[in-house]
């Protein structure tokens, strides 16, 4: 039953080391650049130049792959196939299906768009896979993120899982007892109230519990919180983080200039 | 002065009426090992949460009388102090897990955190005791991928590392097998012994009669009975309320009635059964 937690793999690489900070900022930074560049090739150029090297130096590149043709090919494709058919833009007619038209100007325009959508899901897969949600919440928090919003998404990765695990032993429960789950459409429509409920009820005494929990442990403190682990953040990575604030203004400036 | 003192204390949750406490006059003194029994819906869990500070700063609802632990009314305190006072621990393992951590030694750590501790105290202070709970081997496991006894002592732990004067359980060995009640039991009595003070709730009567140094009988939110561990639980009035016995009382109250156990005192435990029974 025991799932991995996060998509965080421990690995002794360069990037690893970084500050979450930096990271996320790395994530951000490669999308916004290819989101203002004026240049349609830059996409191209930031994902074969800059993400897939990156995986390497990050030693990730198994997880990032398996990811990639899970994740990232599904959703680039479907991208790729909706605004190749349903773009009206062009006049060269290259291929025509009843009354969808697929043009040269769509084609390329889909191709652009999904190579866009690669880079944005690339960059933050990158930034998850080299990233522990602890280290990145606790460097937030310094920094002054309210600790509750840190908490809500921390706990919420963590208990995902386990609120599936608990939808299973409902679903199984309530099979057990003769609801029909694997007939008609509308019958499973019908069977879902009973599945929901007891998941949400149960959820929220368990909310309830948890928040005395947290709250006997000195969660609304208003002492300062402190850190288990130190997390490094070292010159060059505000040398990285400022570096990369330039390329975002030089780029949007370039779209500006150029448009 | 008492290190527990409840006066007059009368609490109602809100939407309810029926109060859930009703004149409830408690004294614990420093050091003492409290346990609590009670039917369901006796009040029990709002106690501890009445100690622990939940009530009223949680729950919210109508509280009357005072709460003072170590010389500190509840009433004039905040949760957030009230907390570093006096941990809970209560019956779900489960939800005692913050959520927020990926290592059982990062879960232990999260009070600390939470309240300030500096970084270099912080280590050697979650080590400690994970020793003391006996758990130093699962510090970089997941707290999600333990068994429930292991879980109910991490959760103990996470308590317990932040040395509260006062630890209040509310039945935390409901959920575990005869080795998990067994471990965490020891922990227990450890603490006791190191001069913490604890109020326990409990339902295994052989426990308690082993380790409390005294019972108090909960009922309907009012005290039905308070003394020494023996005298409590193998009490007529308990069985006239319909409070679960131990099976050494109820046998020996049977055997009693048919002129085979000699003894005036009833047995709690096996220990004191066997005895009665060689005589």
């Amino acid at each position: 039953m025991h799932e991995r937690l996060s998509f965080f793999v421990k690995r002794d690489s360069a990037l690893h080391p970084l500050n979450p900070l930096t990271k996320i900022v790395l994530a951000l930074g490669i999308i916004l650049v290819s989101i203002f560049s004026p240049w349609y090739w830059t996409s191209h150029v930031l994902l074969l130049v800059v993400i897939v090297p990156l995986v390497f130096i990050g030693k990730v590149a198994t997880e990032y792959f398996t990811s990639a043709l899970r994740l990232i090919l599904p959703a680039a494709g479907f991208i790729f196939f909706m605004q190749a058919f349903f773009q009206p833009i062009g006049q060269t007619v290259i291929f025509n299906f009843w009354f969808l038209d697929i043009t040269q100007e769509s084609l390329l325009f889909a191709f652009r768009i999904a190579t866009r959508i690669t880079v944005m899901i690339s960059a933050f897969t990158l930034f998850l896979l080299t990233t522990h949600p602890s280290e990145l919440m606790s460097d937030l928090t310094r920094r002054g993120l309210p600790p509750q919003f840190a908490y809500v998404i921390i706990s919420t990765l963590q208990i995902l899982p386990q609120m599936q695990a608990k939808a299973q032993t409902i679903i199984a429960a309530q099979r057990s007892r003769g609801l029909d789950t694997e007939s008609t459409f509308f019958k499973r429509i019908g069977s879902v109230v009973p599945l929901v409920s007891p998941l949400v009820f149960g959820s929220l005494v368990e909310v309830e519990e948890r928040a005395i929990a947290i709250e006997a442990r000195g969660f609304t403190s208003k002492k300062a919180k402190t850190s288990l682990y130190e997390i490094s953040d070292r010159s060059s990575d505000k040398f990285i983080r400022w570096g990369l604030v330039i390329f975002v203004i030089i780029s949007i400036v370039l779209k500006l200039w150029l448009s | 002065m008492a290190f527990i003192n409840l006066n007059n204390v009368t609490y109602k949750y809100p939407l309810t009426k029926t109060p859930a406490l009703q004149n409830i006059n408690l004294q614990v003194n420093e050091g003492e090992f409290v346990a609590i029994v009670g039917p369901n819906g006796a009040g029990k869990s709002t106690l501890c949460y009445t100690l622990a500070g939940f009530v009223p700063h949680f729950f919210k609802g109508e509280i009357s009388g005072t709460v003072e632990v170590a010389g500190i009314d509840s009433s004039k305190s905040t949760l957030d102090k009230w907390v570093l006072n006096v941990g809970l621990a209560f019956q779900n393992p489960f939800n005692q897990i913050s959520g927020a951590k990926y290592t059982v030694f990062e879960e232990i750590a999260f009070g600390l955190e939470n309240t300030g501790v500096p970084r270099d105290e912080m280590k050697p202070r979650v080590e400690e005791a994970m020793k003391l709970t006996d758990i130093s081997n699962l510090a970089d496991r997941s707290p999600y991928s333990l068994s429930g006894g292991q879980q109910q002592r991490v959760a103990l732990t996470s308590i317990l590392v932040m040395r509260p004067k006062l630890l209040v359980l509310d039945e935390p060995t409901s959920q575990m097998d005869p080795i998990g009640t067994r471990e965490v039991f020891g922990v227990i009595r450890k603490m006791a012994e190191g001069g913490m003070t604890v109020v326990m709730v409990e339902h295994k009567m052989e426990w308690i009669a082993n380790f409390a140094d005294r019972v108090v009988a909960l009922k309907d939110g009012q005290v039905l009975m308070e003394g020494k561990p023996n005298e409590v639980l193998t009490s007529e009035l308990l069985v006239e309320n319909g409070f679960g016995v131990s099976r050494y009382t109820s046998t020996a109250r049977e055997a009693k009635k048919q002129g085979l156990w000699k003894k005036e005192k009833l047995p709690v435990t096996l220990d004191e059964a066997v005895e009665g029974f060689k005589k």
